[in-house]
């Protein structure tokens, strides 16, 4: 059941839009990434769902109510680069928050202790958090989001600027959060999208290009690949394989060659009966999709 | 409650960067400094053997009260420069930085928000007023002659209601601009301003809020005012109640994020 319906969404700034025409859906318990470049427009569709910026126009709806309302309780928000009260301790600013977030004084202590257990800051929870490492802060910072126990958390490139380290302790508790809470996270690195979501929405200069599963986007292109390595001398093949009216492209690489064809099933017969015809000293023969990244490259580029 | 949450935090911050230190002290030396050295001036000149062969010095002695006021007189130069000093980034270095992307998507009422914070920093200022103002009373005493504690505590709440202003002030252009140089440049600018229209202005209405120093004036000297007081400290609270209004109104409808 979709919870969150946004609707042609659109942002200018000084007349120039950054969002044009966004619409999609988020179902309850979805892992969703938000996936494009540099300057796509994630960090200001993030912005414009967490209520910072107002939309030029369009409709955000959350569980029926709409954004006109205050729909703050219901989410939580890590910015790109979050910023805390340096003096304060982590502890402290997480039962600060809590406070804000409307909870008792003895939930806030208590959730605030059990987050900085669960994104492992226990042993540094009084130390002030100007002496925090990036991946620290980076915690702390969904430790905040999480702190209300929100509907929605969404974490705007929650592991771009970490260290392989870092990556991997925010990514597994990503990975943790899915069981209790909808998340909405956004990135410009492929492979974490891959890895933690369910759901893709691919975003490239103001545009949704994709909204769905990776699977679903694999569906799209019409484009499958298959791959065949070679004894040797790969080369000499191409011409041949080219020839046949089900391939419509082959690339070498090294000894394999990746051959696109339209449908998968009439290619595979047709080169394989070359093959046989031709005694071709195959090694290998694979039915590849294109990778995430592949795929990335060729709707944004469309 | 949300309010008393954002309220001790601000107090708290102030504790822990020591403007709970530096703030009463300031005012303090701010009071207490020109009545004292006005004293000690004839002295002063003696002692350092610049004058020439010959001069007779012959200052007049203030009268208590006169002393009294020399407090005020530096309190409006760098009283007030302390107030916009230290409030010129309360809200503009707290957008600037990013921290309100952290706070303001938690549901905080914008109302709690500002007013929050000009009430966390009313108390400290009172507070330091208050000591300033006592200490030059306690050295006008032993060094001028009597004059009365109720002219002391009236003269504190006159002038609690000016300096309120020039905060309020400091915080409506805070919700306009994020960077706090131009904040505290701008709020300056305008009380310069307010305060040179002083003359003009009082010609034809009465109740201009920076009246307020010249009513601190007559009160102090001879312990009554004439004219409208009461219409001035009126119309000054109502000014206060317009600014932190509209300044709500305007934040609320601010980006938060840029």
């Amino acid at each position: 059941m979709s919870f969150i319906h946004v609707q042609h969404l659109k942002k200018q700034f000084d007349g120039t839009a950054v969002i044009e025409d966004v619409s999609f859906e988020l179902e309850k318990g979805m892992c969703v990434s938000l996936l494009g470049p540099n300057g796509a427009g994630k960090t200001t569709t993030l912005r414009m769902l967490s209520g910072l910026m107002k939309p030029t126009s369009g409709l955000i709806t959350f569980e029926g109510k709409s954004n006109k309302e205050d729909i703050r309780s219901w989410i939580g928000y890590l910015p790109q680069y979050p910023v805390f009260h340096n003096w304060m301790s982590g502890r402290e600013f997480l039962i600060y928050v809590a406070r804000l977030a409307r909870l008792s004084k003895k939930e806030a202590a208590s959730r605030a202790d059990q987050l900085l257990q669960k994104v492992g800051l226990h042993e540094a929870k009084n130390r002030r958090i100007g002496k925090y490492s990036g991946g620290m802060k980076q915690r702390l910072g969904i430790a905040q989001a999480m702190i209300h126990r929100p509907k929605l958390i969404m974490l705007d490139e929650p592991v771009s600027s970490l260290d392989p380290n870092g990556r991997r302790e925010v990514l597994n508790l990503i990975e943790e959060l899915k069981k209790e809470t909808t998340i909405l996270f956004s990135t410009h690195i492929l492979s974490d999208a891959e890895e933690v979501s369910d759901r893709l929405l691919l975003l490239h200069n103001g545009i949704l290009h994709h909204s769905g599963t990776i699977e679903e986007l694999q569906a799209t292109q019409a484009v499958n690949r298959i791959i065949i390595e070679f004894e040797s001398h790969s080369e000499q093949y191409i011409e041949q394989l080219i020839s046949l009216p089900e391939v419509l492209q082959v690339e070498p690489h090294g000894d394999a060659l990746y051959v696109e064809v339209n449908k998968i099933k009439d290619a595979r017969s047709a080169i394989l009966q070359q093959a046989v015809e031709h005694h071709w000293p195959l090694t290998s023969f694979e039915i590849g999709r294109l990778s995430l990244e592949e795929l990335f490259m060729k709707v944004v580029n469309e | 409650m949300q309010w008393m949450t954002l309220f001790q935090k601000e107090t708290l911050e102030n504790w822990r960067n020591f403007k709970w230190l530096w703030v009463p002290i300031t005012f303090i030396l701010v009071a207490a400094l020109d009545p004292v050295t006005t004293h000690y001036l004839p002295v002063i000149l003696e002692k350092s053997g610049e004058l020439p062969e010959g001069a007779i010095l012959d200052l007049p002695t203030p009268t208590p009260p006169e002393a009294f006021l020399l407090s005020f007189g530096q309190l409006n130069l760098l009283g007030v420069a302390v107030v916009l000093l230290m409030t010129m980034g309360i809200i503009a270095a707290e957008r600037k930085s990013g921290v309100t992307e952290l706070i303001l998507v938690k549901p905080v009422s914008y109302t709690a928000y500002i007013t929050a914070k000009w009430a966390s920093t009313l108390v400290l200022i009172f507070f330091s007023l208050f000591l300033g103002l006592l200490t030059s009373w306690y050295y006008v005493n032993i060094l001028y002659g009597d004059l009365a504690f109720s002219i002391m505590i009236g003269s504190f709440f006159l002038y609690s209601v000016w300096i309120t202003f020039v905060l309020t002030i400091s915080i409506f252009m805070n919700v306009f601009f994020k960077t706090p140089g131009l904040v505290g440049f701008l709020s300056v600018a305008l009380i310069i301003l307010i305060n040179s229209l002083n003359g003009l202005v009082s010609r034809f209405i009465d109740g201009y809020p920076p009246q307020i120093n010249a009513y601190i004036r007559e009160y102090v000297i001879n312990g009554s005012t004439s004219g409208d007081l009461w219409l001035t400290l009126i119309i000054t609270l109502l000014l206060i109640g317009v600014l932190l209004i509209s300044s709500v109104l305007i934040f609320r409808k601010k980006e938060l994020a840029a």
